[in-house]
């Protein structure tokens, strides 16, 4: 064995080096593909990250929860002083609590009266957080339901409150959420109460900017920011969050949604915006014409 | 003997791919979900140059490039040229190995800084040369400077914990030749 070895070191040297720019020129290939057709790559990824990660799910879930256990021991700590601080906060919630059930009774009231109908079809599937994005450099999340479970591209996802972000890469177990902090996050905004529109994109920082604001007088902190659906792949009418100038004067949204834990994520089931693709016809006092398209859906004889 | 170094070579080879899958392992808990100003070492980066330096034959370029893209690829990094940068700077660091084996760490810290440095701004041009968005500076210089802060501790785990050490000479390699 020894001998052959020796050997072959002559031959060594050059069949390394040879493996060696055979390695660099299939990097090079990858790093091409992907940037000459991103979307198959990206696939690609997803489906390793799909056999890799559930595997280590066994080990990744203890060791999440004893190093969250240890840190919260350091809470454990200032326990009295927190005590106190809760019980205070408690009392105030009390007061809001009785404020939004009076809201509450109120809004359904007027909804009643309304005769609004809310979208029956508005449903979520509720996934567990399963590893991150691993990197500083991006913001996402991985969570444990995929396409095994109906889930499409473009999909919004929230926690219990806000909007985290939307769901760009699915395989057949897992999906990656895109959170909005993430730099290749653009999400359309509209701005309550001025009605601005505008597009929270994210630049990797805790609080994204708002981009693309036509009058930012009309905008005060605190307003809030919810999810405009222009565009037509995204539900309208979703919490991002509250609007907040920085020190340098920039507008940012401060995130509605809870980024230091993010542990169970809702993924609201979007079918797409409905669009109107009728033409209006000539009205007659014994109603509208007939369409001479014949192919116009709703033609009545 | 020969029998014997041969499993060793072969039992560092995968002690090398499962420590590089350990600590994606720890990078891909779901600890922290918020975005943060800096970024920490990139370890697998740092074991790989250590390794390679004091012996490069438990690190083959097949594994390195193997570690190297899968790593791009969990860690949502464009697919392959971190890969591509990082197998050539080892390797580069293979080749000055046997020269840098008597020198004193400042210089091995000193000549890993230069690789790095290399490798992190031909990134960064070959990014931006493509047109893809490139990472903010403080997150990328962040990054370099605890990899380079992180090397000595780096070292000493291969040295002390691994027992990954520098050939002396005279000593036999793995296929019972002098080194």
């Amino acid at each position: 064995m020894a001998k052959d070895r020796s050997q072959s070191s002559d031959y060594t040297g050059p069949l390394r080096r040879l493996l060696l720019v055979v390695l660099v020129l299939v990097l090079a290939a990858v790093f091409l593909l992907w940037r000459i057709d991103s979307p198959r790559v990206e696939r690609f990824r997803a489906q390793i990250t799909d056999r890799l990660v559930p595997n280590m799910e066994w080990a990744m879930v203890p060791v999440t929860g004893t190093i969250n256990l240890l840190r919260d021991f350091q809470s454990y700590q200032r326990l009295t002083e927190q005590n106190l601080e809760l019980r205070s906060e408690l009392r105030q919630m009390q007061a809001w609590k009785e404020a939004a059930l009076q809201l509450e009774q109120e809004n359904a009231r007027l909804l009643d009266l309304n005769n609004v109908r809310l979208d029956p079809r508005l449903t979520f599937i509720t996934g567990v957080v399963m590893a991150d994005s691993g990197s500083p450099f991006r913001q996402s999340v991985l969570l444990n339901v995929g396409a095994r479970d109906g889930l499409v591209d473009g999909w919004a996802t929230m926690d219990g409150i806000g909007l985290v972000g939307r769901i760009s890469g699915v395989a057949k177990n897992t999906a990656r959420v895109i959170l909005l902090t993430d730099t290749s996050s653009h999400i359309p905004a509209i701005i309550q109460p001025s009605g601005q529109r505008a597009i929270v994109a994210g630049d990797n920082s805790a609080a994204p900017p708002v981009d693309f604001l036509e009058s930012p007088d009309l905008v005060r902190p605190g307003d809030r920011v919810i999810s405009s659906g222009d565009g037509g792949v995204f539900p309208a009418g979703l919490l991002i969050g509250q609007v907040a100038a920085d020190p340098g004067g920039r507008l940012r949204v401060r995130l509605a949604a809870d980024y230091e834990r993010l542990e169970y994520l809702r993924v609201l089931r979007h079918h797409g915006n409905e669009k109107v693709s009728d033409t209006a016809h000539v009205i007659t006092p014994d109603g509208p014409l007939p369409a001479t398209d014949p192919t116009s859906p709703d033609v009545k004889p | 003997m020969n029998d014997q170094s041969q499993t060793r070579l072969w039992l560092m080879r995968a002690a090398f791919v499962l420590l590089a899958l350990l600590i994606l392992f720890f990078h891909l808990l779901p600890l922290d979900t918020t975005p943060s100003r800096w970024a920490g070492p990139d370890l697998v980066l740092g074991f790989a140059c250590a390794w390679a330096l004091r012996r490069p034959e438990y690190v083959p370029a097949l594994a390195l490039a193997l570690v190297f893209l899968l790593s791009d690829m969990l860690l949502q990094r464009p697919p392959g040229l971190w890969a591509l940068l990082a197998l050539v700077g080892c390797e580069n660091l293979k080749g000055r190995g046997r020269g840098l084996r008597d020198a004193s760490f400042p210089v091995e810290w000193l000549t890993v800084g230069v690789v790095m440095i290399v490798i992190m701004a031909a990134n960064r041009l070959f990014l931006a040369l493509a047109l893809v968005d490139l990472p903010r500076w403080p997150l990328t210089l962040s990054e370099l400077g605890m990899t380079l802060l992180f090397y000595p501790l780096i070292v000493a785990i291969t040295h002390w914990v691994m027992r990954v050490r520098k050939t002396a000479p005279g000593e036999l390699d793995a296929h019972g030749q002098r080194v």
